[in-house]
């Protein structure tokens, strides 16, 4: 049995190196070809890990010639367009300004309600909402709305508005981020000030914070890991 | 595409092509060296019929120690259940000699022959092999 768990333990960490090496899509942004390989080698991974007789060796050397292999065809379908149509296929419209393309419907063998449920996900609930709806390559549905139902922005409202700024994030669950500190230019002292000058309960050290984040502005938002959040301006200016 | 992906990318190549020439010296060497044992034993046993000598006891001896010392290696690149065979035939060999069994003796010799002819041919990159 402990040869099982320590065979696990070698397998589970090569599986975790081959997915790094594949990047990190999530299984919904897949290309066809990635998926393939992300089931076999899901597949691999279990053989030479329940069957003790099989060499490690002949579970790992296929997880690598994968990985090759997926290089190689990244590498290709990046190269040249031809091949990357063949082995990702191709962007398909199947709404456009006159309504479904039935055809392209057929093709890509969706049904009414499949589309449906993709413009519901992308928050258009009505199809009379769309001009043009994209089946991409990984299978997400990418929605383009007619102008009067596209959200106003702030060009439409001819309206100034500043730009926002990543927060970064100071402390989290009790523990100060040394990394994040440092990039935002303030130190560990002037960290728990903020905390003691703006916390809302009587237990105000920095193991009591939930989060604490802070951006280039000096806008902050404290909570306490009892109690509400709390956003202020903090006098405190951090650089970015 | 970043340099890092090229560096692993060749590094993983060349731990392939390592694998596979580590893998064809190691199981076809040792294979081939236990063939040709068994045939050396072969040969001993054409000139006698009795078992219960020295230089039968010696050669079989030899051969535990050969299979013995590449078994280990071996299992890192084979399946263990088809070499468990040849060990398990090369034990018999022993117990053969001490019971002066002639014949099974043949028969676990050419066992032995057998299961090293087909995995030299199992582990070869053929036509037959691939598909």
């Amino acid at each position: 049995m402990l040869t099982i768990i320590i065979r696990s333990i070698i397998i589970y960490l090569i599986v975790l190196l081959v997915f790094r090496l594949m990047g990190k899509r999530q299984l919904g942004q897949m290309q066809p070809f990635e998926l393939v390989l992300t089931l076999i080698i899901a597949d691999l991974a279990t053989i030479p890990m329940a069957e003790v007789s099989v060499p490690v060796l002949h579970g790992v050397v296929p997880l690598l010639t994968l990985v090759v292999l997926h290089f190689v065809l990244t590498l290709i379908s990046r190269s040249s367009q031809f091949v990357s149509k063949i082995i990702s296929g191709k962007p398909v419209i199947i709404v456009n300004p006159k309504g479904i393309d039935y055809q392209a419907m057929k093709k890509l063998n969706l049904s009414t309600d499949d589309i449906f449920e993709a413009l519901r996900g992308a928050g258009y609930f009505s199809i009379s909402d769309v001009q043009y709806a994209i089946m991409e390559t990984n299978g997400k549905v990418s929605v383009m709305p007619k102008a009067s139902a596209a959200p106003v922005t702030n060009e439409d409202l001819k309206t100034q508005a500043e730009d926002s700024f990543l927060p970064i994030v100071l402390v989290s669950d009790g523990k100060i981020i040394k990394e994040n500190i440092a990039l935002a230019g303030v130190s560990q002292e002037e960290v728990t000030a903020i905390v003691k000058e703006n916390s809302n309960t009587k237990n105000n050290s920095i193991k009591d914070v939930l989060l604490l984040t802070i951006n280039k502005t000096g806008q902050a938002y404290l909570q306490m890991k009892k109690g509400e959040g709390l956003s202020f301006q903090s006098k405190r200016l951090v650089s970015e | 595409m970043k340099l890092f992906h090229y560096i692993n990318f060749i590094i993983i190549v060349l731990l392939l092509i390592a694998i596979c020439i580590t893998e064809e010296l190691v199981v076809s060497n040792s294979l081939k060296e236990i063939q040709t044992r068994c045939y050396e034993i072969e040969m001993t046993l054409a000139g006698t019929d009795d078992l219960l000598n020295m230089d039968m006891t010696m050669q079989i001896d030899n051969l535990e120690y050969v299979w013995k010392e590449d078994e280990a290696a071996m299992c890192f690149l084979v399946n263990h259940k088809n070499i468990q065979e040849i060990g398990q035939e090369i034990a018999k060999l022993k117990l053969y000699i001490a019971s002066n069994d002639i014949d099974a003796f043949r028969v676990s010799l050419e066992e032995i022959k057998f299961y090293c002819h087909s995995y030299l041919h199992f582990m070869g990159a053929n036509l037959h092999n691939v598909l």
